[in-house]
């Protein structure tokens, strides 16, 4: 390979290519973006695979993340211990599902998982309401949340039981037109 | 939805040797779906967890926990390691076990695999490579970022007009300048030089060095071509039919797709909430001002959409007395609009009249005379417009249904003062010819055209450096003077926009029979109006805070190229019926088709010169002996099309009901398992027997992206 670098072994660089939507390039810069966001925290030499987590407050003032509604949610669906802080194995996961080359199926499944505040699996109302609180900040009046909130369940419920489980949601998305361009995370 | 339609799928395999559902197949079918939702792989988090620590040890014991079941490890082994759902020691695991696999499967089989692998990963190379080549296309993604999805459409679409109009002129270039250049001219056509009468008004009217410049219909005289199927007369024809039938054909073939695209969201996408919440945040949006305006539009979407609700509540606790009136006040109104179209036809009509004044005058009063009739329908096109949606307030419709209403009469205004016009150049060439014997009828139609060509251009020019950008600088420099606050600063309106291009577009249609360059004059000034346009849009204005609803007005602008496409075809096939009929009284003794020869003479002499099996086919072709087969094969294709498509609606509604049946209930007794899958099976052996039908059903929709 061209330059030597001393981050990751050849063998480490293969296993990432395999199992992710990037190549060695890409991996090593990723590297350089964790390690910019705690440059104290994280090591240069990945070699021996440190255990070394990033704090989601950190995380979040990437500026592929900072103006999304959802960052906290996405870094916490990604995050081991469910309270967002990534390790670079998490790190590099999270950015290759929700990538351009990441396949449909794959991203609905982290799309549910994100939406699912409160990790039951499954969108209830009021895991609804959360999600449309942050993407309209705030600005809808409560019985507008509720009126938009009952039309989305009473489209996309098809088992009856007033919440989106798997299937719904994944039916529901299967036929939005937008959803693959939109949700992913260009770096 | 791959991992249920291959579950499906195997099920159905299942079914081809078995008769009756098995106990093996149940089991299989049960694990199969259920261990790979989500929801029943996080209702076991420490297990799964558990798996992912193993993994850095590279223990067996973990895979059993997500795969336990023969049918996933055969996916499992086959479909990329990117692909499986778990974290990314899970997957080095899964990717040392297929290492050790590799070696057992041999060097032929790794070597194909790595070899896959490297050619997928140099397509996906060249294909970002290719999209980056296009043109406009950073400018593009900047004005995605700053105003919107609505105001890409427009510069998209008027990019794919550029591509139409250089295809033209490559097209024109082949069939009708070619010729002209090796094989020359007639023996008396006159020389191209700037002779005593011209000046650079003739650039503006279309006169004097233009006239016989190679712009017009008149310059393409036949040469030394003079085979009996092969001279220039009938290659021109042959040009300009084959730039109509491709410009049909790319204009169908993208309001189809546009229109499959609407139709099968059904027609409740733009009601459809669940959409605009889960789809509707733009993940890659980075800087703060796109993200507050999506914000704002996501909201706006809403309202709109709120909004619509409590409209049709308010529609539904009318009265009797007040749907009457209401109906009344409608029609009335209507009546109305008819009667300022009306008006706006006589304008035209006068405008028309005097223009063709050939008295002398000052230079500057001739040039703004020659260019009354495109100035009163400009004006036209500009006032009534805003007349009709003061008109429409009052009409109290949804707002969907007001814009479109607007649209529509906004379109019907433009297409009908363009063909009115072309009515009366007609009429009036006419009147004219019969008194004093003009020498090249179809020059002064040309002329026609390319006036309204380049005033169309004149007025987008104007309208940006002399409209718009005053008014921006007006609102900086003094933003609480009386003058900046009677004159706002404007929105972009991507419908009105689009009709001008459509407008251009049709006009450059109509008009390339009788000025051959025109598609090169068209590309040229939308080149221009690009660059002009991304000025207005990028310096003076704001974004439009409601968004533009993209999909169905799409299938609208499209469906309106081709009406305007269709407006030519007519105007060509009725000019060149007028020949034929009146080939005795005024001989046009210009271009391919002069001295006598009409375009009925030309392709009637090629015909007969063909061999004869060949001459009897397009004889028999041209018959009404060959429609009547025709049409009822398209009938038959139609009808077997239709019934299709209602199969496949049956099927996608009988799996709909499946997916409700396995998702309800919760599985708790083995009896009650045999009795779901025995039911869904002999609902898929139904399903199974049209076997288009089942294919057609279980394969994935793509949507489409515009």
């Amino acid at each position: 390979m061209g330059n030597k670098q001393t981050t990751f072994t050849d063998e480490q660089l293969e296993a990432f290519q395999d199992c992710t939507f990037f190549t060695r390039k890409e991996i090593l810069r990723l590297h350089g973006r964790y390690r910019e966001l705690a440059p104290h925290l994280v090591p240069l030499d990945y070699t021996n695979n440190p255990d070394i987590k990033v704090p989601l407050a950190l995380i979040v003032t990437m500026p592929e993340l900072k103006e999304n509604p959802f960052r906290d949610r996405i870094v916490e669906t990604f995050s081991e211990d469910g309270h967002g802080n990534l390790s670079f194995n998490d790190f590099v996961d999270m950015f290759s599902a929700l990538c351009e080359t990441s396949p449909r199926e794959l991203k609905t499944i982290y799309a549910f998982k994100i939406y699912d505040f409160n990790r039951d699996s499954f969108i209830c109302k009021d895991d609804m309401k959360r999600t449309l609180n942050k993407l309209t900040k705030g600005e809808l009046t409560p019985e507008e949340v509720t009126l938009v909130c009952d039309k989305s369940i009473e489209e996309a419920d098809l088992d009856g039981d007033s919440k989106l489980s798997f299937s719904d949601f994944e039916n529901m998305v299967s036929k939005a037109p937008d959803f693959l361009s939109n949700f992913h995370v260009r770096i | 939805m791959a991992y249920n339609n291959v579950n499906f799928m195997r099920l159905l395999s299942e079914e081809s040797s078995h008769s009756t559902v098995s106990s093996d197949s149940c089991e299989y079918y049960q694990t199969e779906i259920f261990d790979q939702l989500p929801s029943i792989q996080a209702s076991r988090p420490e297990q799964s967890r558990q798996a992912c620590e193993d993994y850095q040890g590279g223990s067996e014991a973990g895979e059993e926990v997500s795969h336990d079941s023969r049918g996933p490890k055969v996916k499992a082994s086959t479909q990329p390691l990117r692909n499986l759902v778990m974290c990314i020691q899970g997957r080095r695991g899964v990717r040392d076990r297929r290492k050790m696999q590799i070696s057992n499967i041999g060097f032929w089989e790794s070597w194909r695999r790595s070899q896959s692998i490297n050619r997928k990963r140099v397509w996906a190379q060249m294909g970002g490579t290719l999209s980056g080549l296009l043109p406009w296309q950073h400018t593009l993604h900047a004005i995605e970022g700053r105003f919107g999805v609505g105001v890409k459409a427009y510069f998209v679409f008027l990019r794919y007009l550029v591509y139409l109009n250089l295809l033209h002129c490559a097209l024109i270039g082949g069939f009708v300048l070619g010729p002209t250049a090796f094989y020359g001219r007639g023996k008396n056509s006159e020389p191209l030089t700037f002779g005593g009468d011209d000046s650079v008004l003739d650039f503006f009217q279309g006169s004097g060095y233009l006239d016989r410049s190679p712009v017009f219909f008149g310059f393409y005289t036949p040469g030394s071509l003079n085979l009996q199927c092969l001279n220039t007369p009938l290659l021109y024809l042959t040009g300009i039919l084959t730039i109509l039938f491709l410009s049909l054909i790319l204009v169908v073939r993208r309001t189809t797709v546009g229109y499959k695209h609407t139709w099968m969201l059904g027609k409740r996408h733009s009601m459809n909430v669940s959409y605009k919440i889960f789809c509707g945040w733009d993940f890659t949006i980075q800087d703060p001002p796109a993200a507050a305006l999506k914000h704002s539009f996501i909201r706006n979407d809403l309202k709109l959409f709120l909004e619509e609700q409590s409209f049709s509540l308010r529609e539904a606790q009318r009265t009797l007395g007040q749907r009457v009136r209401l109906y009344l006040l409608r029609f009335v109104l209507n009546l109305l609009v008819l009667t300022l179209l009306g008006g706006a036809f006589s304008l035209i009509y006068f405008a028309t009249k005097t223009s063709q004044d050939e008295r002398d005058h000052y230079w500057l009063v001739r040039l703004v005379i020659h260019y009354l009739p495109p100035i009163t329908i400009s004006f036209v096109n500009l006032l009534l417009p805003h007349i009709f949606r003061k008109i429409s307030s009052f009409e109290d419709y949804s707002f969907t249904v007001q814009v479109n209403t607007l649209l529509v009469r906004s379109i019907f205004l433009k297409l009908a003062s363009l063909g009115i016009y072309l009515f009366f150049i007609f009429t009036t060439i006419e009147l004219n010819q019969q008194k004093n014997h003009f020498h090249c009828r179809e020059n002064l139609f040309g002329r026609e055209m390319y006036k309204l060509c380049i005033f169309n251009f004149l007025c987008t020019f104007c309208n940006a450096f002399l409209l718009n950008y005053p008014r921006k600088l007006l609102q900086e420099k003094y933003p609480s003077s009386l003058l900046a606050w009677l004159w706002r600063k404007q929105h972009f309106l991507i419908p009105f926009n689009v009709l001008d291009l459509v407008y251009s577009q049709t006009v450059c249609w109509v008009g390339v029979y009788y000025c051959p360059l025109l598609p090169l004059i068209g590309a040229v000034t939308l080149m221009a109006t690009f660059y002009i346009q991304k000025f207005t849009v990028l310096r003076c204005c704001v974004a439009e805070q409601r968004m533009f609803r993209g999909s169905s007005s799409s299938v609208l602008f499209h469906f309106m190229l081709m009406l305007g496409l269709l407006m030519a075809a007519a105007t060509l096939g009725f000019n060149l019926y007028e020949q034929e009929v009146t080939t005795g009284k005024n001989m046009s003794s210009c271009g391919p088709f002069g001295n006598g020869e009409s375009v009925f003479n030309v392709t009637g002499v090629c015909v007969d010169s063909l061999p004869s099996p060949a001459q009897s086919t397009l004889r028999y072709l041209a018959s009404a002996a060959f429609a009547l087969p025709l049409i009822l094969a398209e009938i038959i294709l139609l009808t077997s099309y239709v019934s299709r498509g209602r199969a496949n609606q049956k099927a996608i509604e009988r799996l709909k009901d499946m997916l409700v049946m396995i998702c309800a209930f919760p599985l708790q007794s083995s009896s009650d398992k045999r009795f779901l899958v025995k039911q869904h099976t002999t609902v898929l052996r139904r399903l199974r027997n049209p076997p288009r039908v089942r294919s057609a059903a279980i394969k994935e929709d793509v949507p489409l992206n515009h």
